[in-house]
């Protein structure tokens, strides 16, 4: 089981266990980038299987509504891709939870 | 609020812990060394079994490469954005590491040789590929050796680091607490890699290898010693006459990229040439001030070594 998307084949990630901080690069060169509260919410839940659901998991997550933060989340997800830092599992361009890949 | 974090895009990194920074480089030269097909053994720093010394801090990146493919990651090192600040020859007395910085990712030491592994470097890293382990550093798969070949890694180092703290703790923790197996473990590492003239400092038998080419060296490394004490040395090590010429004609030029790190900023010609003329006089200065502070040690006077011994551990 894997989750709706997983780090790009060359991004470089180190996740700070005590504070949740994602810090991920694209290698060999860089930008460093910081993800901390709910971006690193996203980074972790958009990684973590099951992929089902990982929206909903988010929003609970930061205390809102699934419909009110999918816009933000959505555009934050395509950042990341655009960069090269996620990619989805299967190739499925989906963000939303329900329509995530298996 | 958090969403609007989100929406706002992942920030760049602008207080990122050094321990992660390193971790990046790390990563960095392994994406590299994967794409050019180039062996690399992580050492020390963030590669570090974290069971033999519980948390040593870290500055660099230690990593060393395949010799005969370090020409090669060195190159690409540099087509990626990694300054060379200081090079094999102007490093340490041993030679052994060049030294690049990155913006984002901080210090990389790449070594073309362990100080005090052998019998030749191709083999020392041979001996060590062939029982490499894997750990996950900065997302990447990279190669370290095995536990106990760790081990007498870090002694190998901390022999080097005289009366350093960190140093004295590696000892400690790694050969002083170790039991019976864990020490003759650290003892077949020593064999294989022969290692054992560095090995002597840690148990206090250098001085039983006075005939070595390389014992100044260790003596100067461990007990501390004057420039001109550290280049006598680097001269009795180098092998053959032609060698030997070459390292004392580098002992009295003027090392450019470090002069350069120590101002912070490009150097004029007229700095390298005050500095040409400025490094006899300081190693001639630091000889007598050593042989008069010998003298009034001998007259019970106490005296504090001008040059502290070597370490490349920033």
């Amino acid at each position: 089981m894997s989750g709706a998307f997983r780090p790009g084949p060359d991004a470089g990630v180190t996740v700070d266990g005590d504070s949740g901080t994602v810090y991920v690069a694209r290698l060999p060169g860089g930008p460093l980038l910081v993800l901390e509260g709910a971006a690193a919410v996203i980074w972790a839940e958009a990684t973590a299987a099951p992929a089902a659901g990982w929206l909903s998991r988010v929003a609970a997550a930061v205390g809102h509504a699934e419909d009110v933060i999918a816009a933000d989340v959505e555009d934050f997800v395509a950042d990341l891709r655009a960069r090269q830092l996620l990619v989805p599992v299967d190739g499925d361009d989906q963000v939303d939870g329900a329509d995530a890949p298996q | 609020m958090a969403t609007q974090e989100a929406t706002e895009g992942p920030a760049p990194a602008a207080s990122v812990p050094l321990e992660v920074r390193i971790g990046f480089a790390h990563a960095s030269l392994q994406w590299i060394a994967d794409r050019c097909g180039a062996d690399l053994i992580h050492v020390k720093g963030a590669a570090l079994d974290p069971t033999l010394v519980p948390g040593r801090g870290f500055s660099d990146a230690d990593v060393l490469a395949r010799p005969q493919q370090v020409r090669m990651l060195l190159d690409e090192l540099r087509r990626h954005d990694w300054e060379l600040i200081n090079t094999f020859a102007y490093g340490s007395s041993f030679e052994h590491s060049a030294t690049l910085r990155h913006k984002d990712f901080g210090l990389l030491d790449l070594h073309r040789i362990y100080p005090g592994t052998g019998p030749t470097p191709e083999q020392a890293f041979d001996t060590l590929w062939s029982a490499r382990t894997t750990t996950v550093i900065g997302g990447r798969d990279c190669a370290v050796p095995s536990r106990a070949a760790q081990a007498a890694l870090l002694l190998l180092h901390a022999a080097r680091g005289g009366t350093d703290p960190k140093a004295a703790n590696d000892v400690e923790w790694v050969w002083t607490a170790a039991g019976p197996d864990d020490r003759e473990q650290i003892l077949e590492w020593v064999r294989r890699l022969d290692a054992e003239l560095g090995f002597s400092v840690i148990t206090g038998t250098l001085d039983e290898h006075r005939d070595d080419p390389a014992y100044d060296l260790w003596r100067v490394a461990s007990r501390g010693g004057t420039r001109m004490d550290e280049w006598r040395a680097r001269v009795r090590a180098a092998r053959g006459a032609r060698t030997k010429l070459a390292v004392a004609a580098r002992s009295v030029l003027v090392n450019v990229e470090h002069l350069t790190i120590v101002r912070g900023r490009p150097v004029s010609r007229r700095e390298v040439v005050a500095e040409f003329f400025e490094r006899p006089v300081r190693g001639l200065r630091e000889q007598v001030t050593r042989r008069a502070g010998t003298a009034l040690g001998r007259a019970g006077a106490r005296h504090r070594e001008p040059v502290p011994p070597a370490t490349d551990d920033r």
